[in-house]
């Protein structure tokens, strides 16, 4: 009996860790906030449902602001020829969506690694 | 005045008519809301790259449109624009400012606006520009958002209620 309750409990606990890793845009974003940033990427989160980058971005005051930028999962880039390898000292280019609560948060719908010159973009459907 | 003349002062008068009602301004009032297999595939859901209203309801008179945005978990945008294309100011979500002018171009409406806001990057200037064509019961409006001397257009597609 102990085993089945314990069993219960660790399955809602990851159902719920699940669902808050995996929120609606409309939730946590402001799709009145359109923003495009341009810094280094410093560090990776490389999980699912989403990969999150860590940008150093330069304010016009020379400000530097490190911004997290969640993107697509993993899978969704992997089948755009990325792997996780591809992205820290890299300089980025980020279209997304503010955070509603003022963060220096971003949901981005497209990225665009400098060097390589190319766009990757978020859509969960993308080839 | 002779038959001929007579006859063709009725054909163009005729004519004018037809070009008169062809040429009449278009009639967006009403309650459209978004068709998502219709529209581009990048304006909603968790990665969109130009957001779209969900729910529009327009009230249009000869001079004026008002247009207010809804979307699910968004605040709504409003604003009432003068046909005659001079500068309003769009009722945005707080911390928004944003002003913008409509105008009515053959068949179509073209709606430019101008939003900023602060953000930890800094403060943000983005561009808009609408244009609204209506086929029957459908609404159909392409988007171009520029910001940082970049640009982007995406079109959705309404259905009137």
């Amino acid at each position: 009996m102990r085993v089945i309750l314990a069993s219960v409990s660790v399955g809602i606990l990851l159902a719920t860790l699940s669902l808050q890793a995996h929120h609606s845009f409309s939730a946590t974003y402001d799709g009145n906030k359109p923003i495009t940033l341009r810094g280094k990427i410093v560090k990776l989160g490389w999980q699912n449902p989403h990969a999150h980058l860590y940008v150093d971005v330069t304010n016009a005051d020379g400000k530097v602001v490190t911004w997290e930028v969640e993107s697509a999962g993993p899978t969704t880039l992997m089948k755009q020829g990325l792997r996780k390898e591809d992205f820290v000292g890299q300089e980025v280019v980020i279209k997304g969506f503010l955070a509603k609560d003022g963060t220096p948060t971003v949901n981005a719908s497209s990225f665009t690694l400098v060097e390589a010159k190319k766009e990757f973009v978020n859509d969960e459907k993308a080839p | 005045m002779t038959r001929w003349a007579m006859a063709v002062s009725v054909a163009m008068t005729l004519g004018a008519q037809a070009i008169s009602i062809a040429q009449a301004a278009p009639e967006f009032s009403g309650m459209w809301r978004l068709n998502q297999s219709k529209s581009s595939r990048a304006i909603v859901g968790n990665t969109p790259d130009i957001q779209f209203a969900s729910q529009l309801e327009v009230k249009q008179s000869a001079t004026d449109i008002s247009i207010v945005a809804t979307s699910i978990r968004q605040q709504p945008v409003s604003a009432v624009y003068k046909l005659d294309g001079s500068k309003v100011n769009v009722q945005a979500p707080e911390g928004i400012t944003e002003t913008g002018e409509a105008k009515l171009d053959g068949t179509t409406l073209v709606i430019t606006s101008r939003r900023s806001f602060s953000s930890p990057a800094g403060d943000i200037v983005v561009d808009f520009k609408e244009v609204w064509s209506r086929s029957g019961n459908e609404l159909t409006v392409e988007k171009t958002r520029t910001q940082s001397g970049d640009s982007s257009t995406q079109k959705a597609v309404y259905d009137k209620l």
